[in-house]
């Protein structure tokens, strides 16, 4: 038999988190690949409504330039 | 009514207290004007925006919550897009119970409390306590040197004294093999 693969947990339905902020920019780097796109849920182990939360989150904040959209922007 | 939130970002050429005396002239009276209640308010300050929006690198924000009938902000909408010194803004509904109001200057503290326990940790694994036992050592140390010298200045008084109570008791005995 093969081992288990590992069970991802979502943080935010540890810790009973109801609405994502799109106001700190910090806690949504985390959920950001090296190219400032959004991660999927299969790398960072969200459930589908935090995820949901989170991407539209991320949107609000690249529209007010508290996120980037893009790593390399053109001149 | 129904509750929301505005947040602003203002041009770089005004100041700081120009800025902030603008979004209460263009934002907030004219909220007060249409029979809405502002419930919290917080100017953030100037910065830096993370990509350029038309060629300015900075600005600064205001973030504002009120409550106010959905068909006036339809006309307020359309004031504020008419504003030159407005560069963009954003208007979400939002729920009292499961969003509080944080203020900008308390978010940042939080993260730079975090930042600085982060790095207390990593300094506790890399050199632990090492560098606590080492100047006790030191003082040991100079304390021995200190005695070494004291005894090295003492030795030749000893020296000396012996020498004389040397010469003395040869003085005497001479003097009494005479007599």
């Amino acid at each position: 038999m093969p081992p288990k693969p590992k069970k991802y947990i979502c943080i935010f339905c540890k810790n009973g988190t109801k609405h994502i902020d799109y106001k700190d920019p910090k806690l949504l780097a985390g959920f950001i690949t090296y190219y400032r796109s959004i991660q999927s849920r299969f790398h960072t182990g969200n459930c589908l409504k935090h995820q949901k939360m989170i991407a539209s989150a991320i949107k609000k904040a690249r529209q007010m330039a508290l996120m980037p959209s893009v790593r390399y922007e053109s001149k | 009514m129904k509750n929301y939130e505005i947040m602003a970002i203002v041009q770089n050429s005004l100041d700081k207290k120009a800025a902030e005396k603008f979004c209460q002239d263009a934002i907030l009276e004219r909220i007060k004007k249409a029979k809405g209640k502002i419930t919290f308010e917080d100017f953030w300050g100037e910065r830096g925006f993370a990509y350029k929006i038309n060629k300015m690198k900075w600005g600064s924000y205001f973030v504002a919550r009120f409550e106010i009938d959905p068909a006036a902000l339809l006309t307020i909408k359309t004031e504020l897009n008419i504003e030159n010194d407005l560069v963009r803004f954003l208007i979400t509904s939002v729920d009292k119970n499961t969003t509080p109001s944080r203020k900008y200057a308390d978010m940042k503290s939080e993260y730079e409390a975090q930042e600085k326990a982060m790095m207390d940790e990593k300094d506790a694994v890399k050199n632990p306590k090492k560098e606590n036992v080492k100047p006790e050592k030191l003082t040991t140390v100079v304390k021995k040197d200190k005695v070494d010298i004291e005894k090295t200045k003492e030795s030749p008084k000893e020296s000396s004294k012996d020498e004389l109570d040397k010469k003395l008791d040869d003085i005497i005995s001479e003097s009494s093999q005479e007599l």
